[in-house]
């Protein structure tokens, strides 16, 4: 073959055939998810459809919860729950995050190490520490009488109050780190061009720096909100006996009912829940940043 | 009212020990094009952030018409701005970029409406409104930033190095148009830039910048002739710098000596030496190369070397020639003036008295 045959071949299209090869480092951890993660999902979306004769596709498990008044009250009362938390930590997250991504000052190391250090504590130790301060007699009811304030103790625990201020404090670092990745994401600069157009510190927040964190802003809520639509010892330690959330009625249901159907369903709810709020927010996203910039 | 739109008096900004401007003293006349021009680092950032209100002098005081800044937020100064990146709003179209400022100042619908598109035409991006700036050229985005800019029709305007993201050919259309539009709208702008040539173009006046100092100020064609250091003369365009050792006089003229040896005369415009002259500065246009020797009537100094180097400008060739003692000068010699011209020749030189300048620093 001569040389100008070679050049006057057509050049074959450049996509290669798929190699099993580049999929092998992928292999063991998706081993591991089917293992962990995706057998037992199925077996437990498997046993809510499981009937108490043995059938193996039935709608009664469904049926008793949704019948019962006090486990749907449970479904609404987590995403009251969940919604309260999430819309709490966004808020109080948004202007450390904000000072966190602008600051220039040497206090900023010190407020990020306070924003996360939460984290180093567990979850119960947490929780522990807010039930001593909010208790019947804990630290701010005692304060409140011993001043002659209240002569009754507030009910500040064993209730949606007591929970919700507790999810938030676990839950608020994690609104923190999803808050600043999508701020510091913003380019300075266009703080100041608004500025020497004429805006006013509000106007710059209300239509640059949030239509802009509006993605910081969905993540910061999604998380916040499965976060505690799943937590267990916050509800369960905070709420007292009476404040029944999914999670807490699961546990319930396999430990002191042994009604594994049952737990199924509410874990599926849960999921379902959690996944529409994910879906519901990814989709809001796209429309409220168009939304906003008016 | 004073007919200066800036004044900086003795203006210092430190950062810790460090002072990134110090004592800087400029009056900026209104409708003037004003390019602050240095290398990085220079502290021309740090002076149009002060100018705007963004950073606060350590000292000094800034007026603009007049009035002084003190304490008057940048959203409070009437003045715009064309940012370096831009800095367009991306979740906006380009018409609400440039409406955002007639926006802030409150001004009727309509008169919006025909403000953008009046500023919009004016960049050559009528038609462009709809788009969001990511579906823009890098040339059109910094159309549109200027657009925005200048809706509110402030009368000052400052540029920090907005065409340094374009292409050279893009660079110097752009020029052009800057310069049509401050004319038009007879606007004071304040051009920050490091480079030289887009200074020399487009102003009326060029601050030199160095180490946070104005290392000189004037009309590019005067700082062009007669930089007042060798930084100046080093920085704006080419020159031959000659440290010198020793200066004598000699009826009209000045004697220089060169620490490599060699000795040059010179002229003054009016015969004295204010200081010390410390260099020598030869623009390569004005040292004119032969291939002959030239006449031995002429008052110019009159040396001989050989041609090392030649460096292709297209139109130019930049001619390194290497005297006796060793110095090496440069020349600017037309492609087409000398045909035969070919390196390891031996040339001559000829440089005319008033060409030798002598420079303090
Ligand atoms: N916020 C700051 N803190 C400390 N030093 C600073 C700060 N801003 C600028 N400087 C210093 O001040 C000096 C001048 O900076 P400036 O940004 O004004 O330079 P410039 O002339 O604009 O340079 P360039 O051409 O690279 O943009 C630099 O040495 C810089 O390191
Ligand atoms: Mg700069």
């Amino acid at each position: 073959m001569t040389s100008t045959d070679t050049l006057s071949i057509t050049p074959q299209p450049t996509r290669l055939p798929i190699r099993f090869g580049q999929f092998l480092p992928l292999a063991p951890p998706s081993i591991m998810l089917i293992f962990i993660f995706a057998i037992p999902m199925g077996m437990m979306i498997a046993l809510s459809f499981r009937g108490a004769d043995g059938a193996l596709l039935t709608l009664d498990n469904y049926q008793r919860f949704f019948s019962d008044d006090l486990m749907l009250a449970g479904l609404w009362r987590t995403a009251l729950m969940s919604g309260l938390v999430a819309i709490c930590v966004t808020v109080m997250a948004y202007p450390v995050a904000y000072y966190l991504a602008r600051s220039t000052s040497r206090w900023r190391t010190v407020v990020f190490a306070l924003a996360i250090a939460p984290e180093l504590a567990g979850v119960v130790l947490r929780t522990y520490g807010w039930l001593v301060i909010l208790e019947d007699h804990g630290a701010i009811n005692s304060i409140l009488i011993w001043s002659g304030m209240i002569s009754e103790p507030l009910p500040l625990s064993k209730n949606l109050l007591g929970v919700v201020i507790g999810l938030t404090h676990v839950v608020l670092p994690f609104g923190i780190l999803s808050l600043l990745t999508s701020i510091q994401g913003i380019d300075p600069n266009l703080e100041r061009a608004a500025q020497i157009l004429g805006a006013s510190r509000l106007s710059i927040i209300r239509r640059i720096i949030l239509p802009l964190s509006v993605p910081g802003i969905v993540s910061s809520l999604l998380i916040a909100f499965t976060m505690s639509a799943s937590a267990y010892a916050t509800p369960a330690l905070l709420g007292g006996a009476g404040f029944k959330v999914l999670a807490t009625m699961v546990y319930e249901q396999v430990l002191f009912y042994i009604d594994w159907p049952l737990a199924a369903v509410m874990a599926v709810l849960l999921l379902i829940l959690m996944l529409t709020m994910t879906l519901a927010g990814t989709r809001a996203e796209a429309r409220l940043q168009r939304k906003l910039h008016v | 009212m004073s007919s200066n739109d800036i004044e900086m008096i003795s203006v210092t900004k430190a950062y810790g020990s460090h002072r990134a401007v110090n004592e800087v003293n400029l009056a900026i006349p209104a409708g003037e094009f004003v390019s602050i021009l240095g290398p990085s680092g220079c502290g021309k950032t740090t002076t149009l952030n002060m100018i705007a209100g963004f950073a606060h002098p350590s000292s000094g005081d800034i007026r603009i018409r007049g009035k002084s800044q003190n304490g008057v937020p940048p959203e409070k100064r009437g003045i715009g701005m064309v940012f370096q990146n831009y800095a367009l709003f991306p979740h906006m179209t380009v018409e609400e970029n440039v409406a955002f400022g007639l926006k802030m100042k409150k001004r009727p619908i309509g008169e919006i409406r025909d403000a953008v598109k009046h500023a919009l035409r004016r960049v050559h991006l009528d038609g462009y409104g709809e788009r969001y700036p990511k579906e823009l050229s890098g040339g059109q985005q910094q159309r549109a930033a200027l657009a925005r800019a200048i809706a509110p029709e402030p009368s000052l305007l400052l540029l920090d190095e907005p065409l340094s993201n374009l292409d050279l050919k893009l660079r110097e259309a752009m020029r052009v148009e800057l310069k049509d539009i401050q004319e038009q709208l007879a606007m004071t702008f304040v051009y920050v830039t490091h480079d030289q040539d887009e200074a020399m173009a487009m102003s009326d006046r060029i601050v030199v910048m160095q180490n946070g100092v104005v290392a000189q100020c004037g009309r590019p064609a005067d700082i062009y002739d007669h930089p007042r250091s060798s930084f100046v003369a080093d920085f704006i365009g080419k020159s031959n710098l000659l440290p010198i050792q020793e200066v004598q006089r000699s009826g009209k003229d000045w004697v220089v000596s060169v620490a490599t040896g060699l000795s040059l005369r010179a002229k003054t415009p009016d015969d004295t030496l204010a200081d010390p002259p410390q260099y020598c500065c030869i623009r390569p246009e004005a040292v004119r190369l032969t291939m002959v020797e030239s006449d031995a009537s002429t008052s110019a100094n009159r040396l001989a070397g050989t041609l090392t180097r030649m460096v292709n400008l297209g139109a130019y060739f930049d001619c390194f020639v290497t005297l006796q003692d060793g110095t090496v000068l440069k020349s600017l010699v037309r492609s087409t003036r000398l045909p035969g011209l070919t390196s390891n020749q031996t040339v001559f030189l000829s440089i005319e008295r008033e060409a030798v300048q002598l420079l303090p620093r």
